[in-house]
């Protein structure tokens, strides 16, 4: 066990910046309440656990294509919940490269899991500027209250 | 429990089994909703009708929209309003957005050959139909105005139709898991199905007030099987045994639509030439354009 831990230790040592930032990715909102968790150029897209309960049991899911380029505020997906359709759009410019089928498929993922495995695309970002523009965790919980009260 | 059939009773509506009337706003929120206007647009074609929602849409989410990084600006500044726009179509069945492509072109074509268009679209919910004697309602909301969620607003429009009908004598429900407003669990009066783009509501509801019901058996309508649509005209009759002539046209349920819109929503509704006329003009300018093409 002891062992364990030292070798552990040793490895995590020799974690590159750019993995070791993996752990500590920032986590940004919008105001339309997706979230976007960035990290190394690439900021992962959801939606909110806010935005999940407002929509009720979500039936049916479209993700970008992969490889697809993006502006800001294009529309890139839809969720549908009962009875209504609620358009996605990227946060970020730049390109898709990346896109969670399994929510595809299980469409469910995104009430039970909105913030993890919920996740919808991932988006390799143009312009550092429009990710310093999104919303931070206390600015987003600010917005939800004002929304709520 | 108690608290909220009071609230039900002292605000005078007409449905006894309404949940959440007040769709979980504070009385501060409820005070200073915005005006929405109404228009009435007679017959129109479905694909302008899409268009026109398609158009106003964008503009309204250009405008709310144009503060710094495309956040939202103050409603002070805005010139385009809310609005319900009032409609009936010619004939068509309609799917919404998970059915695309779904439909192959034998069936799409058996339906054409009924002289009915078939069109496939952006809202939620599956395949419908629209014809005359329906009344059609478009409402678009800005839900951040109104303090509402999808799911929120959703059960506002069903509320509206169960309000409709309980003022005609008909009581009619929301039953949870099937979309759209029942008279019976197997007797569909209104089909339900909307898109919201940045808070910005598109498409609503359609009450079958004088609609010739033949029309729905040619499809499953909502992909629910078993169950059938019914007109409020049909009901109507069939609780009175034929006895009294009965007049559920769409000219005389939209006015009770609008006040039990009002009602449910909390809000002051007026013909949209009063609230803004800048709305009132963009949806006529973009209607003639549609129809020119």
């Amino acid at each position: 066990m002891s062992l364990r831990l030292l070798t552990k230790s040793f490895v995590s040592q020799r974690i590159s910046p750019s993995l070791f930032s993996r752990f500590y990715a920032t986590k940004k909102y919008t105001a339309s309440h997706e979230w976007i968790s960035v990290d190394n150029g690439v900021g992962t897209v959801g939606i909110t656990d806010y935005a999940q309960n407002a929509l009720g049991d979500v039936v049916y899911v479209e993700v970008p294509e992969v490889g697809t380029e993006v502006e800001l505020d294009d529309v890139v997906g839809v969720v549908e919940s009962v009875k209504s359709t609620s358009d996605i759009y990227s946060p970020l410019s730049g390109e898709i490269v990346e896109a969670n089928q399994k929510v595809v498929e299980k469409s469910k993922l995104i009430n039970e899991s909105a913030e993890k495995d919920g996740w919808l695309f991932k988006v390799k970002f143009s312009s550092q500027e429009e990710v310093d523009n999104l919303l931070d965790e206390a600015a987003y919980t600010k917005l939800i209250e004002e929304t709520d009260h | 429990m108690l608290a909220q059939r009071f609230r039900s009773a002292a605000n005078g509506f007409a449905a006894k089994s309404l949940s959440r009337c007040t769709l979980g706003r504070s009385a501060d929120q409820l005070k200073d909703l915005p005006p929405v206007g109404y228009i009435n647009l007679g017959l129109v074609d479905y694909r302008a009708a899409l268009a026109l929602q398609k158009q106003l849409c964008r503009r309204r989410i250009d405008e709310i929209y144009s503060g710094p990084h495309r956040r939202r600006n103050d409603p002070g500044e805005r010139r385009l309003s809310d609005t319900i726009i009032l409609l009936e179509h010619p004939p068509v069945y309609t799917n919404g957005r998970r059915n695309h492509g779904k439909v192959g072109d034998a069936e799409i074509e058996r339906l054409r050959q009924l002289d009915c268009d078939y069109v496939e679209t952006n809202r939620g919910g599956e395949i419908t139909f629209h014809g005359p004697g329906q009344l059609v309602v478009y409402p678009s909301l800005y839900l951040r105005d109104h303090h509402l969620g999808t799911k929120c607003y959703v059960e506002g429009l069903e509320n509206t139709v169960v309000e409709t009908c309980a003022r005609v004598g008909v009581k009619a429900e929301a039953l949870k898991g099937f979309p759209g407003v029942w008279v019976s669990p197997t007797q569909k009066v209104a089909a339900l199905g909307t898109h919201v783009q940045k808070y910005v509501t598109s498409h609503g509801f359609a009450l079958n007030c004088t609609t010739d019901m033949r029309w729905f058996e040619e499809i499953v309508p909502c992909g629910l099987e078993g169950r059938m649509a019914v007109s409020l005209q049909r009901i109507l009759e069939q609780m009175n045994g034929g006895e009294a002539p009965v007049d559920a046209s769409v000219a005389s349920i939209t006015p009770t639509v609008l006040d039990s819109f009002a009602q449910v929503f909390g809000c002051n509704v007026r013909p949209l030439e009063e609230v803004s006329r800048d709305t009132f003009e963009l949806i006529h300018e973009i209607l003639h354009n549609e129809t020119m093409k």
